[in-house]
């Protein structure tokens, strides 16, 4: 099989959510040692894409869009120790993601940090009801480079304006990119808040991390 | 009974109620992080809205209960005060519920999902709905299941209230719109949730939340070709923002979302009312469009 046909059918398991298929496929870019890498991107990473068009058109839904995000993490988890050059692959970048204190709401959020894992960054998911201090403390510590704060209510997203607030305070704003999310969120709140950008939904928070840190 | 009459009477049009959680906060109260809560730190908050509703002309309004579930309530580490939650938020709408109008007990979704989005079980739902329904049971006229986005854990629901209730249930699925029609975010179909809940012989077949009553029009257009069982509608108004002084606020006019619902009436809804950034104002002008009619 050439490295192309590959591709097409790596990425037409992951839209049939075919895991046993997806890990097949894995398993054989490995024994035929063919670019790990670009297995990565235009296999795997066509298939989530495609996944993210069908959620758009109305044809995914969220059991569809987490078993295929799931499906290609374990598959990444196969790929990623085969890398060519003998160094373990860099991860795209590291986030830090939560929900806001006050706001349990944590659906949306687990599905970007399932999307983002999926593509291949690092992601330390703190969970729902998390106060802005701690958000932070976690972000110097793990060193990452985006701070993803989601908010599903109104009364609750100020919270994200706070994480802002304290960085600057701190004078280490400059050090990460912070990214909003939920429902109310919307691109004049985040330029109200001095917030590096939001995304309307998963695949889209996946090209704004991207496109943050030039990727 | 008193809702099973209106429901055969031809001419009624049964008004619910609105809001809660934006008018706790239009009293400059903080909804912290439950308002289910505040049944118990501010019972005359809670009791106040509910009047605010009856006086402007629901027929009937829900307990403060959305989100009194064990289920949800054990996120916030409440669950051990489900009985004490449940019991003062009946006590909150009975001392205020004039004659002739009902208490409707609500039902929110548990928060959690199955796999493979979430790790619940049916079991696990079914107990949680269990735990909160005994304890409604004792003051409500019916109830209103109610912004559930899995026909599996609306079916559940229905389950556990049959169980311990004979009293008519309103069933509300929430829809978003995608290309291809109305579905949940579980992906279970316009058409889909209404078959089911035809099996499961509830009283109403609703919709609320996530959409507004514009979108919602279309929602009732599909919905009286699937069924002819009674229908309710609760939409939003609007999506929430924020103002300049960092107060949320919905764009939807009062006056234009009584219009979307008078044409909803028109197409043939039964029970009319609003969800989340609806107000007395809302109902108030919904109550003059019923009386117009």
């Amino acid at each position: 099989m050439s490295q192309e046909n590959l591709y097409g059918e790596i990425s037409d398991a992951i839209v049939n959510l075919n895991e046993d298929k997806a890990r097949e496929l894995a398993n054989k870019a490995i024994d035929e040692n063919f670019n790990i890498l670009n297995v990565i991107e235009e296999g795997f990473g066509a298939g989530i894409r495609r996944v993210g068009e069908l959620w758009d058109a109305g044809e995914f839904f969220l059991p569809e869009l987490m078993r295929g995000a799931k499906i290609m993490q374990d598959c990444l988890d196969l790929l990623i120790p085969h890398l060519q050059g003998g160094i373990e692959r860099k991860t795209l970048g590291k986030v830090v993601i939560a929900t806001i204190e006050g706001d349990i709401h944590s659906i949306g959020k687990t599905i970007v940090a399932t999307m983002l894992r999926a593509y291949g960054f690092e992601v330390y998911d703190l969970g729902a009801d998390v106060p802005a201090e701690k958000i932070i403390d976690e972000a110097i510590e793990k060193n990452v480079d985006i701070i993803g704060v989601s908010a599903l209510l109104t009364t609750t997203m100020l919270g994200q304006k706070k994480v802002i607030e304290i960085l600057k305070k701190k004078g280490i704003s400059n050090k990460f990119k912070v990214i909003l999310g939920g429902a109310p969120v919307t691109s004049k709140w985040v330029e109200e808040c001095g917030a590096d950008g939001y995304a309307e939904n998963a695949v889209e928070a996946v090209e704004l991390a991207k496109s943050l840190l030039h990727i | 009974m008193l809702f099973h009459d209106w429901l055969k009477d031809d001419s009624k049009i049964i008004l619910f109620d609105g809001a809660m959680g934006t008018e706790i906060f239009k009293r400059g109260i903080e909804p912290g992080k439950i308002p289910d809560l505040l049944n118990i730190e501010k019972p005359d908050i809670i009791s106040d809205i509910h009047k605010s509703y009856y006086d402007v002309g629901s027929d009937m309004c829900q307990t403060c209960t959305f989100g009194s579930s064990s289920l949800n309530l054990k996120k916030y580490k409440l669950e051990d005060r489900i009985e004490e939650i449940n019991q003062k938020a009946l006590e909150n709408i009975k001392k205020i519920c004039p004659p002739n109008s009902l208490i409707v007990g609500d039902i929110g979704p548990s928060g959690e999902f199955r796999p493979p989005v979430g790790n619940i079980t049916i079991e696990q739902w079914q107990a949680s709905f269990a735990n909160q329904v005994k304890i409604l049971e004792n003051g409500v006229d019916l109830w209103h299941i109610e912004t559930i986005s899995d026909i599996e854990e609306m079916k559940t629901a229905i389950k556990a209230v049959k169980e311990a209730s004979k009293k008519p249930i309103i069933a509300s699925m929430t829809y978003k719109k995608t290309p291809r029609g109305y579905f949940t975010i579980m992906g279970d179909s316009l058409k889909k949730c209404i078959q089911i809940l035809e099996q499961e012989n509830v009283d109403v077949i609703g919709s609320n939340c996530t959409i507004d009553s514009n979108e919602m029009i279309g929602l009732i257009e599909e919905s009286v070709k699937l069924t002819k069982k009674p229908l309710s509608a609760k939409p939003n108004a609007g999506q929430p923002k924020i103002d300049e002084n960092y107060r949320p606020f919905y764009e939807y006019p009062p006056n234009d979302f009584a219009r979307d619902i008078h044409d909803m009436i028109n197409l043939g809804v039964k029970i009319v009312g609003g969800c989340c950034g609806t107000s007395p104002q809302t109902i108030k002008e919904i109550r003059k469009i019923i009386y117009s009619l």
